[in-house]
């Protein structure tokens, strides 16, 4: 399923992060960076609902508005229920609408919103994301003090919240289409290996993008995933060649550059729905302002199991969701 | 030379501990099930005194130990007291350990609350 926008912008972005991501290679592109993962909370999960609150405050800092010429908040994290984003929704006080597909929600918060957008339903809309390494930590796996060694294969779960100001006003960048994913479970069952599990939803929906749209892959200067991780990245690379007969050139994984993986201690990558944001709302937007970049496809990767059903031995299903983002020379 | 073998005991133990890390699916949790019921295992036939032995507190500081604590309580108790005495004898050599990780995390959680 692909929507195509006529008058869908992305005006301004806003993103609060963790330490880990403050020390990364793209620390000089995010507004606000913390130092410790509580935030002067004294929780996790408040202080990853805080980060949202900022995020979004800054954002609004930034674009000159205030909460109420905002007409729906659409937003999503890990948390159980949504609780990060429900908490967050609470200080900010405008129409809510939470969201959820794991690390690809960002993606799919836009293009709930843009789909609003293009049918004039609304005039603006404010799309969040976050995740939080503890509090996801803590929740899918064990606390960080049960200290238990890890797989090489293993991603680590970005600090961070990221929004984006999404109007019909013709600035920043473009939202020119959307592919909604269609859940792949490739029978993988281990929650320690993400890129295998999400590699084959990003093929699909890379595919099925460009089928509806007629494109070829060349047509985009950057395919970005979100969250494969360095040996999920070659997964995909090699799965869409032998499943789908597509060469991969033009390709980054987000979950790959959001740290250094040889100097940090992030196994193979960043995961969670603040990476994708992160990434591409500060470093590739900037790419593209400069010129560098001038058709990007985002297709952001989910892994949509909880720790009930792992436990239970169950496979993990992933999906994927893509958004065309373009720069036109008269929109900056 | 004790020190020595001591030091080669746990080293093998660790070393297999990181090769089922590696080339298995299993967790953490998993292998120190494992090294525990291994260590029961080689107790009964004796095999994991003649380790102690060998290399001393090499053999004594593992978890496997503990698993061979719990067989030889179970055992000693037995031959005193009959077949009973497997179930009533054998928490006897652990009892100090575990009870000293009750007794002091609880008190230490009155004084202290967990932070990173």
């Amino acid at each position: 399923m692909t929507f195509k926008y006529n008058n869908v912008y992305i005006n301004d972005t806003a993103t609060v992060t963790g330490p880990y991501e403050a020390n990364g290679p793209l620390s000089k592109y995010f507004d606000k960076s913390y130092h410790n993962l509580y935030f002067g909370e004294k929780t996790w999960e408040l202080a990853e609902s805080k980060m949202i609150s900022e995020s979004v405050d800054l954002l609004l800092d930034k674009v000159g508005k205030t909460r109420f010429d905002v007409d729906v908040h659409i937003s999503g994290d890990l948390l159980n229920q949504l609780v990060a984003s429900n908490y967050a929704a609470t200080n900010l006080g405008m129409p809510y609408i939470g969201v959820y597909a794991a690390c690809a929600t960002s993606v799919l918060g836009l293009i709930v919103g843009s789909n609003m957008i293009e049918a004039k339903q609304a005039k603006s809309i404010i799309a969040s994301t976050s995740s939080h390494n503890s509090a996801a930590e803590k929740q899918f796996r064990y606390p960080v003090e049960y200290g238990g060694p890890k797989p090489k294969t293993t991603t680590f779960t970005s600090t961070g919240a990221a929004s984006a100001f999404v109007t019909s006003n013709k600035r920043g960048i473009r939202i020119e289409s959307s592919t909604l994913g269609t859940v792949v479970d490739m029978g993988v069952k281990d929650v320690y290996h993400m890129g295998a599990v999400m590699a084959p939803a990003a093929a699909k929906t890379i595919y099925d993008h460009l089928r509806d749209t007629k494109r070829e892959i060349g047509y985009y200067d950057l395919i970005l995933t979100g969250d494969l991780g360095v040996y999920g990245k070659n997964i995909l690379k090699e799965y869409l060649l032998t499943e789908y007969n597509m060469v991969l050139d033009n390709y980054e994984d987000a979950g790959s550059i959001l740290f250094d993986v040889e100097k940090q201690p992030v196994y193979a990558g960043a995961s969670g729905p603040a990476c994708a944001p992160l990434v591409t709302y500060g470093y590739i937007f900037s790419r593209m302002y400069k010129k560098e970049l001038k058709r990007v496809l985002l297709v952001a990767t989910g892994a949509l199991m909880s720790p009930t059903m792992v436990n239970e031995k169950q496979t993990i299903p992933a999906v994927a969701h893509a958004i065309s983002l373009e720069v036109v020379e008269w929109y900056i | 030379m004790i020190y020595l073998n001591a030091f080669i005991f746990t080293g093998i133990i660790c070393v297999i501990g990181q090769l089922i890390l590696d080339n298995t699916k299993l967790t953490p949790g998993h292998i120190t099930t494992i090294f525990v019921v291994v260590g029961s295992f080689l107790d009964i036939f004796n095999i994991y005194d003649k380790f102690i032995l060998w290399a001393g507190g090499g053999a004594m500081v593992p978890i496997t130990s503990f698993g061979h604590l719990l067989i030889h309580g179970a055992i000693d108790t037995a031959n005193d007291m009959g077949i009973m005495g497997l179930m009533t004898g054998m928490f006897n050599l652990t009892a100090s350990g575990i009870t000293s990780a009750i007794v002091f995390s609880f008190i230490l959680s009155l004084i202290f609350s967990p932070k990173d």
